[in-house]
C-alpha cells in the first residue's frame, strides 16, 4: 500500500474510482443506444453520427454548464436565456465588420462576464442563486429581444457547415471540451468547486477562496451556455432570441439523471454527460417510437423521477436489511 | 522552555457577539515544545478563542501575537502562512474527494498549474504514516468511519507542517487505539518543537499530555499555570464557581408527588440504554457537556426522534408517547432550546404565538373563536408579564421575552410535565430571574419540570435532582446537598469526585 507505483498512480485509482456507482448509468446509456442503433442504423455512419451528436452537443454543453454549478452547491435559470443571447450574438456580429473571430470572441466574453456578474452578486451579496439567475433570465432574455426582436441575423454558411455538416466536428469538440474539463479539474481551483460545494465552511477554514472559486464556476457556466448559443444559431443559420428556453430545465433534468446532487459537491460530470446522452437518446427513441409530443413530455418526467427515486429506494432497502 | 519565545499568542483579546461579551480581555501564549491545554465549561469562549488563534475570527479589540509580532487582519490563509492549523470539531472534510484530495486541500503542491498528483501523494503518505491511517489514499472520505475521518483531518493538519498545532476535541471520536496514537504523535511533535494547544474535555488525557493550563470562565482567563501539581478534581473547582447573588428562588421543600415519567433501558438519539424516573412537583435538571444526549432524551420522551424502552410509563400510560401529539395529549410539552427556528414562528404577532397550541381547542363549530382567544392572550400575557402590545411581531422582542412567550403558549394546555431544553440561553438576567421563579412556582402546583441546561450554577440552583448525562448514559444521579457544581462538572466530564450519591 505505501509503495509509490508510479507518479501517476495516485492520480489514475482517484479517476478510477469516480467510476464506481456509475456503472449503473453506463449500463442504461449502453442499452439506449443500443437500442437507438437497432431503431434507426444510420446512426452507424458518419454522417449519422455526426448529426446524432450534433443533436446531442449543445445539451451537453449546458448539462455541464448546470451540473458545474450544482457541484458548487448552486444552481441556475439562466442557461436558456444565455443559450439565446449567446446565439443572437453571434448572428447579428458575424455579418459585420467584426466576423466570425470577433463573433466569436463577444460571444464568449459576454457569457464569461454575465456568469461572473451573477457569480459576483451571488457570493458576495450571499444571496440565494436561484434567485438571482431567476431574475438574470429576465434581464438576459429581454437584452437579446432588444438586440434581435425577431429571428434572423447572419451565420456565414462556411461555418454551419463546419459546424453542423455532414463531419463530427461537434463532437471532436465536446472531447475538446471534456478534456479542458479534466485538466480545471486537476487544478486546485478546480477541485476547489467539490470542496465549497459539499462543505464551505471546511473548505474556507482549509484555505479554499471559497467566493473566487464560486465566481469562476459561474462565469465558466456561462460560457458554455453561451457558446451553446453559437452553436444552435450555426446550427439553425440564424439567431432566435427565444430558442434556448427549453435547455434550462432540460439542462436541470440532464444533470439530475446523471446523478448529480442538489446540495452541492455530489455527482460527477461524466455523470452529468451520461446524463446529457440519455436525455437525448430517449427524445429520439420517443420520437422514433411515435410517441406523440405530449406523451414524450410525460414519459421524460416519469424517467426523471424514477432515475433519481430508484437510487433512493435502493439505499433504503439496503439499509434495512 | 524558560527562555523560549511564544510562537503564537493573544494579547487582552475582547470578542462579543450581538452584543454579548464572549471574551473579555483573554491571554494566552503558545511556546515551542509545549503542549498547552485550554479547558473551560460549555459557553466558557473556547471556540471563540480558537477561531480568533487562526484567523477565522477577528478580536473587537486586543492582539493576535505572531513572533513576537503583532497582525493586523488575521485571516485562515495568513494562518497557515504563520505554520498555524487547527484541526477543528466539525470536520473541514469534502466527502466525496479522496483521503488525499482531502489532506491537500487548499495547500496543493502544484507543476504548471495543475495538482502535482505524484508530490501529493508522497507528501500525504508520510503524514498518514504518521497518524496509522493506512485506508488506500484514493478512497472518498464518505467511505470512512467518523473516527477514520477524524484521523485525516489531524494528518489534513500535519501535512501543512505546521509550528503551531490547535486540536479542538480531537478524541471526542476516535477509539482507544486512535488516541494512542494521537497521544504518540503529540508527543513526538511536542520533541520537535512544535506549540500545540489541546482542548479536551477528558482530563485524563489532559494530565497525561500536557504541561500547561489556562482555564477559561465566562471568557476570562481563571488560571495560567503548569499542570504539575494539579489533579483532576483541582482542575475542576479552576472551572467552576460563580457568584450568584438572590438570583434563584429558595429551593422549596420537596415532597414529590406521584410518578409522572419512569423508563428503564431508554434508547433515542445519542441516549444509550438509561433508566429515568421523575416525579410530580420536581424539578429535574439534566446537565453534561454539549452533546451528551440531553436533548435527544427530552425529544424521546416526547415522541418527536424514535425512541425505545424496555419498560415505559409517561404520565400514568404505559409505553411512550409515539409521537408529538400523543405525547401533547398525555400532559407533556416541550420547549425547544433553538426557540428562534424550533419555539416561535418570528414574523407572526405575539398573540398568534400564544394561542398556536390552543387553536383548536378553542374553535367552536370548526371557527376560530375571537373572543375566547383575545381573553386567553391577555390572561397569558398577565400571568407572564409579557408587557406592551401583544400585536407586535415576536420577533421584536428581546430574547428573554421571546422565552416567556415561546414556554407560555403551552401553559393553557395544563401540561402535567414540562421538558424544557435550555430555557435561560441567551436571557437577560432579570428575564432568568422570573423564569425561574415560574418554574418554581409549577413545580408547586404539582407539574413535573425536566430542564436540560449547559449553565451549571443554574442546575445547581434550580434543581430537586440532576441527572448528568456523558456519552449517552448516566454518569451521576445527584440530588440535595450532593449538588454541587464541582460534582456536575466532574461527572461531566468522567473525574470521580465525592458526594456522587443517589
Amino acid at each position: 500500500m505505501s509503495a509509490v507505483s508510479s507518479p501517476n498512480w495516485l492520480y489514475g485509482a482517484i479517476q478510477r474510482r469516480r467510476n464506481r456507482s456509475l456503472g449503473g448509468l453506463y449500463l442504461v446509456v449502453a442499452a439506449f443506444l443500443i437500442l437507438y442503433a437497432v431503431l434507426f442504423p444510420g446512426i452507424l455512419s458518419v454522417g449519422g453520427f455526426s448529426k446524432f451528436t450534433q443533436n446531442w452537443f449543445p445539451l451537453a454543453l449546458v448539462t455541464m454548464a448546470q451540473a458545474l454549478l450544482m457541484l458548487n452547491g448552486g444552481i441556475t435559470l439562466a442557461i436558456g436565456p444565455l443559450v439565446s443571447l449567446g446565439a443572437v450574438i453571434a448572428a447579428t456580429t458575424m455579418g459585420t465588420a467584426l466576423g466570425v473571430p470577433g463573433g466569436f470572441l463577444a460571444v464568449a466574453v459576454t457569457g464569461l462576464a454575465i456568469g461572473a456578474v451573477i457569480g459576483v452578486i451571488v457570493a458576495h451579496l450571499r444571496l440565494p442563486a436561484i434567485i438571482v439567475t431567476l431574475a438574470g433570465s429576465f434581464i438576459i432574455t429581454g437584452v437579446a429581444l432588444i438586440l434581435l426582436p425577431r429571428p434572423g441575423g447572419f451565420i456565414p454558411g462556411w461555418l454551419s457547415n463546419t459546424l453542423a455538416g455532414h463531419t463530427p466536428v461537434a463532437f471532436l469538440l465536446l472531447v475538446v471540451v471534456l478534456v479542458l474539463w479534466k485538466a480545471f479539474l486537476a487544478t486546485p481551483l478546480g477541485l476547489g468547486i467539490y470542496a465549497a460545494g459539499d462543505n464551505p465552511v471546511g473548505a474556507f477554514r482549509s484555505g479554499v477562496p471559497v467566493e473566487r472559486v464560486k465566481i469562476v464556476a459561474f462565469a465558466l457556466s456561462g460560457l458554455l451556455a453561451a457558446l451553446a448559443g453559437l452553436f444552435v444559431a450555426a446550427q439553425t443559420g440564424s439567431g432566435d432570441p427565444i430558442i434556448g428556453a427549453p435547455f434550462t430545465l432540460n439542462s436541470i433534468a440532464a444533470a439530475v439523471l446523471g446523478g448529480v446532487g442538489f446540495l452541492g459537491g455530489k455527482g460527477t460530470m461524466r455523470g452529468a454527460i451520461c446524463g446529457s446522452l440519455l436525455l437525448s437518446v430517449m427524445i429520439n427513441v420517443m420520437f422514433f417510437l411515435g410517441f406523440p409530443p405530449v406523451a414524450q413530455y410525460v414519459a421524460q418526467g416519469l424517467i426523471i423521477v424514477g432515475a433519481v427515486a430508484v437510487p433512493e429506494l435502493l439505499a433504503q432497502w439496503r439499509a434495512r436489511r | 522552555m524558560t527562555d523560549a519565545k511564544p510562537l503564537l499568542e493573544a494579547r487582552q483579546v475582547f470578542k462579543g457577539f450581538f452584543g454579548n461579551p464572549v471574551l473579555k480581555g483573554v491571554d494566552i501564549a503558545l511556546l515551542p515544545g509545549r503542549v498547552h491545554a485550554l479547558l473551560g465549561e460549555n459557553g466558557a469562549g473556547k471556540s471563540t478563542l480558537i477561531n480568533l488563534l487562526s484567523g477565522a475570527l477577528q478580536p473587537d479589540s486586543g492582539a493576535i501575537v505572531v513572533d513576537g509580532k503583532p497582525v493586523g487582519r488575521f485571516s485562515p490563509a495568513a494562518a497557515r502562512a504563520a505554520g498555524i492549523a487547527v484541526v477543528q470539531q466539525e470536520l473541514s472534510l469534502t466527502a466525496d474527494l479522496s483521503i488525499a484530495e482531502n489532506i491537500g486541500l487548499g495547500a496543493f503542491p502544484r507543476r504548471f498549474g495543475l495538482i502535482d498528483y505524484a508530490a501529493l501523494h508522497r507528501g500525504v503518505r508520510e503524514v498518514c504514516d504518521m497518524v496509522g491511517l493506512t485506508e488506500p489514499l484514493d478512497m472518498p472520505v464518505a467511505d470512512l468511519a467518523l473516527g477514520r475521518r477524524q484521523m485525516v483531518e489531524i494528518a489534513k493538519a500535519l501535512y501543512r507542517k505546521p509550528r503551531v498545532l490547535i486540536l479542538d476535541e480531537p478524541t471526542s471520536s476516535l477509539s482507544a487505539h486512535e488516541a494512542g496514537i494521537l497521544a504518540r504523535l503529540i508527543e513526538t511533535l511536542r520533541d520537535r518543537g512544535t506549540a500545540l494547544l489541546y482542548i479536551s474535555h477528558r482530563l485524563n488525557e489532559v494530565q497525561a499530555l500536557c504541561s500547561h493550563v489556562t482555564v477559561l470562565k465566562d471568557g476570562g482567563v481563571t488560571a495560567d499555570q503548569s499542570l504539575s501539581g494539579i489533579d483532576g478534581e483541582g482542575l475542576v473547582r479552576l472551572m467552576v464557581g460563580r457568584e450568584t447573588g438572590d438570583l434563584f428562588p429558595p429551593r422549596a421543600v420537596s415532597s414529590p408527588g406521584a410518578l409522572r415519567i419512569s423508563v428503564e433501558g431508554f434508547s433515542a438519539g445519542l441516549v444509550r440504554d438509561i433508566g429515568f424516573s421523575a416525579r410530580a412537583g420536581e424539578i429535574v435538571g439534566i446537565g453534561g457537556l454539549v452533546g451528551q444526549g440531553q436533548e435527544d432524551l427530552l425529544l424521546g420522551l416526547y415522541g418527536a426522534i424514535p425512541a425505545r424502552a424496555a419498560k415505559a410509563e409517561v404520565s400514568g400510560k404505559p409505553g411512550l408517547p409515539a409521537h408529538v401529539g400523543a405525547a401533547n395529549a398525555a400532559g407533556l410539552v416541550y420547549v425547544p432550546a433553538d426557540r428562534k427556528h424550533e419555539g416561535l414562528v418570528l414574523p407572526h404577532s405575539i398573540a398568534s404565538n400564544l394561542i398556536l397550541p390552543s387553536l383548536g381547542r378553542l374553535a367552536r363549530g370548526g371557527l376560530r373563536d375571537r373572543a375566547a382567544e383575545t381573553n386567553l392572550i391577555a390572561d397569558l400575557a398577565r400571568r407572564l408579564t409579557i408587557k406592551g402590545d401583544v400585536a407586535r411581531p415576536v420577533q421584536a422582542l428581546s430574547g428573554g421575552n421571546q422565552q416567556k412567550v415561546a414556554l407560555a403558549k403551552w401553559l393553557p394546555l395544563d401540561p402535567s410535565v414540562l421538558l424544557l431544553n435550555d430555557p435561560t440561553r441567551g436571557v437577560d438576567i432579570e428575564t432568568k430571574r422570573e423564569i425561574y421563579h415560574m418554574l418554581r412556582a409549577f413545580a408547586a402546583e404539582g407539574r413535573l419540570i425536566v430542564i436540560v441546561s449547559s449553565d451549571t450554577p443554574e442546575l445547581v440552583h434550580i434543581s430537586d435532582r440532576v441527572v448528568v448525562l456523558r456519552e449517552g448514559r448516566v454518569a451521576a444521579q445527584l440530588s440535595g446537598t450532593a449538588i454541587t457544581e464541582e460534582a456536575i462538572v466532574g461527572a461531566a466530564m468522567g473525574v470521580n469526585t465525592q458526594g456522587v450519591a443517589a
